[in-house]
């Protein structure tokens, strides 16, 4: 339930329990300090009293001797209602005045509650340092002081509940305006589909708070949008890919068929069409083998492997294509790793090829090994200008588009093929390209 | 050679059964798992085509039966789906080989010859020979019509795979797979590169040719009169 509170609602309770809290300790901080200064104001009066009663009552030592004194002392303390004395003989065997009140022997300040009402005693010596001397109980009504604090309690109880509630009314207010780069945030989100991956967040005009945010999602727009378009375009290259075989087999099977023909043509145009469904069969079982990567499916094998045993096992098949092209296959260094051979062989034999595709005669490809392990395959020949080096491992990407799909020639999947088996192998591969030379460089995890 | 082809897809089925036919095996076709079974139990059969997908039962549990009634025909799985659990189960189950569908009828030919071939221990041969060209393998000598040919290593071992399987059309990806041990479908010209050498050794100074190549299927020693 908690964790469903929106934030503004959050925020608007701790805005609320805040100034609860402050106004709670700033009223009661003023509360003590004006009973501290009650105190005190008491403190004063009750002296200048002790001091004037000292001076009418001195030398009464007796109840006679207070007797004497004692209807004029109370005359004058009638002008004063809320004053009361009392006097205690030392040892206790006689009292006067205030006969309702239990007073405290000890000297000095007394607080006392009798019968609704709150007293402040003061006790002291009628004579000081005397011993023997009658004790003055010096007795104020306080209960307008009293009266005063509890309704300065109530105050602050009203003030911490209104000001609680108008903070959470406020605070709501300003969370809700102060969120609403928040809510833009959300608007966009739940507005980008399919068909709006192209939508951002306008990343100036956020809070610095939010920027951040508005970057990383800005981000993975960009990268949902990248992905969608190369998905996109990648259902459109297979539709494309199988659109020219297709269109072969169809015209060639239906002119065939429109009149009797030798049995020589017959054959011709079988074997023709038994191209055009090998190729195809090839690009399917290249993309399925593409979609198992995709899934995770791939699973190489750990065996520990010398690369540069697997690298001489494929030169060497590789060594009559290149006698035909005229290119030297030349190997340097050796490397260890574990990994799966066969999958190993096929992306390294995707390079191979690839390479001698783009290497003119008299050329050479060097496969460079370093135990580490990284594995670069370089060939000499026109490089690939830097913008399409990123490309190079996209489904169907031909770095010259003129080489369109042809019954003997490559789909475009080699490369994407390599990257997933050497992805699944944890490693990563990339390009480096200048003019005269293009190297793909392996990085596998290395093989302990 | 008795074979028994288990496949619903009436096409496929068809179509398997007559290019084995003609390729000198007896078969019999059904189409459903639950007949499949019965046959395999009964029928005595060399080797097993199955399909994985199958209606009645599927071919993981006709391969049980079998397995469990004692048989050890060799059983060759073709499958639409080259899901790694897949080969795990089939293999566990003690499935001899599989195709993943779209496969080449060559491919499936071969796999076929060389099962059969599994179970019968050939005699040791020291010479293969077929008209007149001969291969001795402890001298690893070639030689044709009393002239010596000499070979590099790969060729010798191409030539020895064509005389040892003479008459049977070897597609690429075998040839591949068996003298460079390149497992995986290639679309390089190097099989075509490495025949036309051998052929160049072997067969273009004789008159009689006996590397033929099957157009889109692959290629074959035998000797053809024309």
């Amino acid at each position: 339930m908690i964790k469903r509170l929106s934030l503004a609602s959050r925020l608007a309770l701790l805005f609320a329990a805040c100034t609860a809290v402050v106004s709670l300790i700033a009223g009661v901080l003023f509360n003590r300090a004006s009973e501290a200064h009650f105190i005190e104001l008491d403190q004063q009066l009750l002296d200048s009293k002790l001091v004037a009663l000292r001076s009418a009552l001195q030398g009464v030592d007796s109840r006679e001797a207070f007797a004497l004194r004692g209807p004029q002392l109370r005359a004058e303390l009638d002008h004063q209602p809320d004053f009361t004395l009392r006097i205690t003989a030392a040892d206790q065997r006689w009292v006067d005045g205030a006969p309702y009140l239990s007073v405290p022997a000890a000297p000095g300040l007394h607080s006392l509650q009798n019968a609704g009402t709150d007293y402040r005693v003061y006790n002291a010596p009628l004579t000081p340092g005397q011993p023997g001397s009658p004790r003055l109980s010096l007795i104020l009504d306080i209960t307008h002081h009293q009266h005063f604090l509890e309704r300065m309690q109530r105050l602050i109880w009203l003030t911490v509940g209104l000001s609680a509630l108008a903070t959470a009314l406020l605070g709501a207010w300003a969370a809700r305006s102060g969120l609403r780069p928040l809510r833009r945030m959300g608007e966009v989100a739940a507005s980008v589909s399919a068909h709006s991956l192209t939508q951002r967040l306008p990343q100036a005009q956020m809070p610095v708070e939010l920027a951040e945010l508005a970057q990383a999602f800005n981000a993975m727009l960009g990268r949902l949008d990248d992905a969608f378009q190369r998905l996109s375009a990648f259902s459109a290259d297979i539709a494309h890919e199988l659109r020219t075989p297709l269109s072969n087999l169809l015209t060639q099977t239906q002119v065939i068929l429109t009149q009797p023909r030798p049995l020589e043509d017959y054959r011709e145009a079988l074997h023709s069409n038994l191209e055009e469904l090998q190729w195809m069969a090839q690009l399917v079982n290249d993309m399925l083998y593409l979609a198992k990567a995709d899934h995770g499916l791939l699973m190489p094998n750990r065996e520990a492997l010398n690369l540069g045993d697997e690298v001489d096992a494929l030169l060497e098949f590789f060594t009559l294509l290149a006698e035909d092209a005229q290119v030297t296959l030349v190997r340097e260094g050796t490397a260890h790793t574990l990994g799966d051979r066969g999958m190993l062989r096929r992306a390294l034999s995707n390079l191979l090829d690839n390479a001698l595709r783009f290497t003119p005669p008299g050329g050479e490809i060097r496969v460079r090994m370093e135990e580490g392990v990284t594995l670069a395959v370089e060939n000499t020949g026109d490089g690939i200008p830097a913008r399409l080096l990123p490309r190079l491992f996209d489904r169907f990407y031909r770095a010259d588009p003129s080489r369109r799909a042809g019954s003997s020639e490559h789909a475009g999947l080699g490369l994407a093929i390599t990257q997933s088996i050497v992805r699944a192998h944890g490693g990563r591969i990339f390009c480096e390209s200048q003019a005269g030379w293009t190297r793909f460089v392996i990085e596998l995890p290395k093989g302990d | 050679m008795k074979l028994l082809i288990v496949e619903d897809q009436p096409k496929t089925g068809h179509y398997l059964r007559q290019g084995l036919a003609e390729a000198g095996f007896t078969t019999e076709l059904v189409a459903d798992g639950t007949t499949g079974q019965h046959l395999a139990l009964t029928g005595d059969y060399d080797l097993l085509i199955l399909d994985v997908m199958l209606p009645g039962r599927d071919g993981w549990q006709i391969l049980q039966a079998v397995r469990s009634a004692g048989l050890d025909m060799p059983v060759l799985f073709l499958t639409a789906r080259d899901a790694v659990e897949d080969r795990v189960h089939g293999l566990e189950l003690g499935a001899d080989d599989y195709l993943v569908k779209p496969f080449a009828f060559s491919e499936l030919l071969a796999r076929v010859r060389t099962l059969l071939r599994r179970g019968s221990s050939t005699p040791q041969e020291t010479t293969l020979q077929l008209a007149d060209l001969s291969l001795d393998l402890i001298r690893r000598r070639v030689e044709r019509d009393g002239q010596r040919i000499d070979l590099t290593a790969k060729e010798f071992a191409l030539l020895e795979l064509l005389l040892r399987r003479q008459g049977e059309v070897l597609p690429k990806t075998l040839i591949a797979s068996q003298v460079w041990d390149m497992n995986f479908d290639s679309d390089t010209n190097i099989i075509e590169v490495a025949i036309r050498r051998l052929r160049l050794k072997v067969d273009d100074n004789f008159p009689n040719k006996l590397i033929h190549t099957v157009r889109g299927m692959g290629y074959v020693l035998e000797e053809r009169f024309t």
